[in-house]
């Protein structure tokens, strides 16, 4: 990189301690003519003081001054303050000092006299090697947040499968269950039947038993529409329509609550080309999610805007929020803060499932008390089936873990 | 009124689920044939009349599909309503593009499946009677001829 270049783009905060005040004002504005402005500290103390105030980058440091002598504030800095990197100046009588300082962690020293160019090109090279740890770091956490995002979406991606499997065996059954039960009420209802001991206790328990095999298959279906993959169609879709149809199809729901919908749709709104079909079940879990999260009085604003190459569309509810410390885990399948029975815990898993396939995220913001709002990023153009196999059989988990491979 | 039954062939490799289900739709008047298989659907169909098959889709040997192809093209009158345990819905499409009257997820509520037999049964009666119609009309005009 161009020397030039740090002091246009990323100005260094440079702190220049020395006791000898003409030789620092001196350096400070030679400094400043090749682009450097430093700061200034005449002690120990006053470096120690101004560090509490301002990040700096780079110190450049003089060993042997009155009070508290170099090596200890270099010590101070670099248990406090690890990120700043430290320059330390040392006269002949003292570069055992300076190299005790290098093991107490100085980026290096440097004797005066010291050409200014040394010193110039040293401040550089420290303040490179701070952008490249920071780099490094940067590049270790995504990393690993990458790797756990992989493990966590294999683990899902399996599981799903799994209990895709296992809820088709179910269904069969579930069926048998369902007819005999009916079959029981019908042979209920006979004549011969009617006045039987404790009639109404055996229709009650019949009707348990229905309510907890339709429980049982919404769980199944759920499950099944989650793994299934030839059925897709990409067509022009507008989302202000397919939003309009979720709102229709949950009025049911909103009907005995006083919940009002407000849409914030960008004029002229372009089509996108997508699967109408999947995206009707994300808007109407969403908004099935919001409706139970108000539970009786709020509003759900839906918000639908153009962004470039993709569009964005928000689902937001005024009600209870949810914790932060189920932020993370509500796109696990069978996640549910719902009341038992009421929700499969697998409405977002689907929903998040369903945007991998078609290219697009999901991302979630909430406070408790405030409510939750989701927002949603669809690509304009899922052009092909090529696209969308590639969307869907190389989802982004593969495509991260080639990465890493090399 | 007196309900003419409904002639209903019930087709599905799980024998407690044909006998439970040929038990209810007896209660509610229809009179009810089982089957355990494609191949066993044909045979009934070749030797008795049958408004509707109730059909199974996923099944051993011959699958709800392949047997669908049949019916329709021997016994193009007969209504059938297809069953599917599968929560896919892309089966049910094709079996209601090769000429099936509607579809049902398992476990279907009963409800429903009586109301799919009444109008499948219905249109079945209307296809008979339009057929019976234009013959009548056939043979007048040939009386006529002569």
């Amino acid at each position: 990189m161009k020397t030039s270049d740090h002091a246009k783009h990323q100005p260094i905060r440079l702190l220049l301690v020395d006791d000898e005040n003409h030789f620092r004002e001196t350096m400070a504005k030679r400094l400043a003519k090749r682009g450097l402005d430093c700061d200034q500290a005449g002690n120990g103390n006053e470096c120690l003081s101004m560090l509490e105030k301002k990040k700096m980058d780079v110190v450049v440091l003089d060993v042997k001054m009155p009070g508290l002598s170099g090596v200890e504030v270099l010590q101070e800095i670099t248990h406090t303050y690890p990120k700043t990197e430290v320059i330390l100046l040392t006269g002949h009588a003292t570069t055992s000092d300076g190299i005790e300082g290098i093991k107490s962690g100085a980026f290096d020293y440097l004797m005066k006299p010291i050409e200014l160019e040394h010193l110039y090109n040293k401040i550089i090279q420290a303040y490179d090697k701070i952008q490249r740890i920071e780099a490094e770091q940067k590049e270790t956490e995504y990393r690993k947040q990458m790797e756990q995002q992989m493990i966590a979406t294999e683990r899902l991606a399996s599981l799903g499968t799994l209990a895709a499997g296992v809820a088709h065996e179910i269904n069969n059954p579930l069926a048998i269950i369902r007819e005999s039960t009916g079959w029981m009420r019908q042979l209920f209802a006979r004549d011969e039947l009617k006045n039987i001991p404790r009639h109404e206790d055996f229709k009650g328990t019949l009707d348990k038993i229905e309510k907890s095999v339709d429980r049982a298959s919404r769980i199944t279906h759920q499950l099944l529409g989650f793994v299934r993959k030839s059925e897709t169609t990409v067509t022009e879709v507008n989302l202000a329509e397919l939003a309009e149809e979720a709102i229709r199809l949950i009025m049911h729901e909103t009907q005995n609550r006083d919940i009002k919908i407000v849409r914030h749709v960008e004029p002229a709104l372009a089509f996108i080309r997508s699967d109408p079909n999947q995206l009707r079940q994300v808007f109407l879990n969403l908004l099935t999610n919001a409706v139970h999260a108000i539970r009786s009085v709020g509003t759900i604003t839906i918000d639908i805007q153009d962004a470039g190459e993709s569009q964005v569309v928000t689902v937001s509810d005024t009600g209870q929020g949810i914790p932060r410390e189920n932020l993370d885990r509500i796109f696990e399948p069978f996640f549910s803060t719902k009341p038992t029975g009421e929700g499969t815990g697998l409405g977002l898993f689907v929903t998040r499932g369903i945007l991998d396939k078609l290219g697009g995220t999901v991302a979630v913001e909430s406070e408790i008390g405030l409510g939750a709002s989701f927002c949603i990023r669809l690509p304009k153009h899922l052009k092909k089936m090529d696209d969308f196999n590639e969307c869907y059989d190389k989802n982004w988990f593969n495509k991260i873990k080639s990465r890493f491979k090399g | 009124m007196i309900k003419i039954p409904t002639r209903v062939l019930l087709v599905d490799d799980e024998k407690d689920f044909v006998e439970i289900l040929g038990f209810r739709l007896k209660e509610v008047g229809e009179s009810v044939t089982p089957a355990h298989s494609g191949q066993e659907c044909l045979e009934i169909l070749e030797n008795n009349d049958i408004d509707v098959v109730i059909l199974d889709i996923l099944m051993p040997g011959m699958d709800g599909i392949a047997t669908l192809k049949e019916i329709k093209s021997r016994y193009p009158l007969v209504e059938v309503i297809m069953l599917t345990g599968h929560g896919t819905t892309e089966s049910a499409v094709e079996g209601m593009k090769l000429g099936a009257f509607d579809y049902l997820l398992k476990p279907a509520h009963f409800g429903e499946l009586t109301a799919k037999l009444d109008s499948a049964r219905k249109r079945k009666d209307e296809q008979v009677e339009r057929i019976r119609k234009a013959e009548v009309k056939l043979l007048l005009r040939k009386s006529g001829d002569i």
